[in-house]
């Protein structure tokens, strides 16, 4: 992120969703940059390297879906869709495609906000890697160097695949991560098919790091389509 | 409008059905005639049995058995009763008048009651079009009122905020603009299930149904209520023994968080919830159940139809959530009813079915992909 305020691309041909994110993206101190088009939002992207990229998934000239998975091969700058299509099926493709974050239509400012500052934030972390310190989410306190997990400052033992499963979602963390994803990190490319090993060693997890597992403060269902830990920042 | 035709098909059992009625009248005509004298049962009786057959044939079985029928009468009644018996040869010419007119009143009879027969389909048809027909419209009527409530709030708050000459103070313009964003949510709520139920509703529903944890499901459906649910207490008691269930998690989700939201709405503030599940007979048993009214006076049954709620006014709701509770239960081969707790309060129960195949996972087995 520059010094100066975020530059936001936003591909979107609806007129009245445009108006409606220019008021209140450039009122939060973005700068905006409108694109109709994935055409449009393409060259735009190439020629302006926005900070973050708002894409729509119903485009007149193609579908944004094929767009982020097309500009995944050449940036990394976050993508967040957002798209009437509710069904969790987009959201897995759209996820899957290398986006970073997807919100249904119709969806409150502060939502579309709060993802922003999560989405800004990372690309801002993964820029600068190399970062040793332990990672905290409330209560929970991990240290990737020597693989130790804390709950408000207890040790706690974790299976293998739950420290990795731990770490995955705290390395990406106010992400949602897709079953496949997860399975792909870290069972390998071969379980890909197999999401109750994910829900399985999930409960599991939770059961050691979540106060109370019936309500879940830490790690987020998101139904149909996978987790994601909670980042409060 | 488009009727079902009754095209006369010649199906294997009809047909079947007409060479056996024809076969025992012949069997009844040889036995009265061999029993009484020849006299006593003449052959205009044996004719008149025929017809009698043919048109409770038709009647039964319809046009293509009858006519089937009708040719058979006439063949057996040749080879049977006319002399020179057991050859289709005939002596007397006048027999064959007799073939004639036994054939011409068979078909006959057979066009007359497949003519009736359509009459009747047609008319049940006809019901049962003016029946759906009135679904429909109570149905859109209903929609069509729901829809409009919130869009009236809507329209009514963005106008006054931008038309207004009167001076709105600052809290009358908070209460407005509360008013907007409150209404816009219920549309949508109302928007989503309608849409689900629309999808439910399709005879070729696709779930994907995989292996999932109920507990996930439990405890996500409780996450996404939570700001509901604040301090009141939710006991989740699910049987450590419950297998992986094979369903779509998305749709099982709403069912449990559509139930639970119906517990909160209908019970007082601060009274607890509770969720248990335990296997029993190669089902699962989910049960919700509140500390609230209970179900009062409504029909068990009912309450699971499209756009029934409860009586309460104070309560707002699409009247599609149970309903699409059940559409999901149905789906995924399983059912759900409600209840009166004897403690008070109202419990619904789901029932799915456990898969003997659910797969088990050792939880400590070391990956070979982990180092």
């Amino acid at each position: 992120m520059s010094a100066l305020s975020p530059v936001v691309l936003l591909v979107e041909d609806e007129p009245q969703m445009r108006r409606f994110l220019r008021a209140s993206l450039s009122s939060h101190g973005y700068r905006l940059l409108e694109a109709e088009t994935a055409v449009m939002g393409t060259q735009l992207a190439t020629s302006h390297r926005p900070d973050l990229i708002l894409m729509d998934l119903g485009l007149p000239d193609g579908d944004g879906i094929a767009l982020t998975r097309a500009m995944r091969e050449w940036t990394q700058t976050p993508i967040i869709v957002i798209s009437a299509r509710g069904r969790e099926e987009d959201k897995v493709k759209a996820l899957d495609a290398g986006a970073d974050d997807y919100l249904t239509k119709p969806f409150g400012v502060n939502e579309l906000l709060a993802r922003i500052r999560v989405a800004l934030r990372h690309a801002l972390q993964n820029a600068n890697p190399g970062n040793e310190t332990p990672l905290e989410f409330g209560a929970l306190r991990l240290d990737v160097t020597r693989r130790m997990v804390w709950i408000a400052g207890n040790e706690v033992h974790l299976t293998p695949i739950e420290y990795k499963l731990l770490a995955l979602l705290a390395r990406h963390a106010g992400k949602v991560l897709t079953h496949r994803q997860i399975l792909k990190e870290v069972w390998g490319p071969t379980y890909a098919e197999q999401p109750h090993y994910v829900r399985v060693h999930m409960a599991e997890l939770r059961k050691k790091v979540e106060s109370n597992p019936s309500k879940p403060r830490l790690i987020v269902t998101e139904p149909g389509v996978g987790y994601r830990l909670k980042d409060s920042g | 409008m488009t009727s079902p035709i009754v095209i006369p098909s010649a199906k294997p059992a009809p047909i079947l059905a007409a060479v056996s009625i024809v076969v025992a009248v012949t069997g009844l005509g040889m036995a009265a005639r061999s029993l009484f004298h020849l006299s006593v049962v003449s052959l205009p009786d044996v004719v008149a049995l025929y017809m009698l057959a043919i048109a409770a044939t038709a009647v039964r079985y319809g046009r293509a058995s009858s006519l089937v029928a009708s040719a058979l009468a006439v063949a057996a009644y040749d080879f049977v009763f006319v002399p020179p018996y057991w050859t289709l040869a005939v002596d007397d010419a006048r027999h064959i008048l007799t073939f004639a007119t036994m054939f011409g009143v068979g078909v006959f009879i057979s066009g007359l009651t497949a003519r009736i027969r359509e009459r009747e389909t047609e008319a049940r048809a006809a019901t049962l079009k003016a029946s759906t027909e009135q679904i429909r419209s109570s149905l859109l009527s209903a929609v069509s009122h729901d829809l409009r409530t919130p869009l009236g709030a809507i329209t009514g708050a963005a106008t006054t905020l931008r038309d207004g000459t009167a001076e709105l103070s600052t809290s009358q313009r908070a209460e407005l603009l509360d008013a907007i964003c409150d209404e816009s949510e219920r549309l949508e709520r109302l928007v989503a299930n309608l849409l689900e139920m629309t999808r439910l509703a399709a005879t070729d529903v696709e779930i994907r149904a995989e292996w999932v944890p109920l507990e996930e499901l439990v405890t996500s459906a409780l996450a996404r209520l939570e700001t509901r649910i604040g301090a009141r207490d939710v006991v989740v008691d699910l049987a450590s023994d419950l297998p992986l269930l094979h369903a779509d998690p998305v749709l099982l989700e709403q069912l449990l968080l559509n139930l639970l939201d119906n517990a909160l709405k209908y019970s007082s503030e601060g009274s607890p919830l509770e969720v248990r599940a335990l296997l029993e007979q190669e089902r699962v048993q989910i049960h919700v159940s509140d500390r609230g009214r209970g179900l009062g006076g409504l029909d068990p049954e009912g309450l699971f139809e499209k756009f029934v709620r409860g009586s309460n006014p104070g309560i707002r709701g699409s009247g599609l959530g149970l309903a699409i509770c059940k559409a999901i239960a149905v789906v995924h081969g399983g059912g759900i009813r409600a209840g009166n707790r004897e403690e008070g309060g109202a419990e619904f129960e789901v029932w799915l079915p456990a898969s003997r195949i659910a797969p088990q996972l050792d939880l400590q087995a070391p990956l070979e992909a982990l180092q």
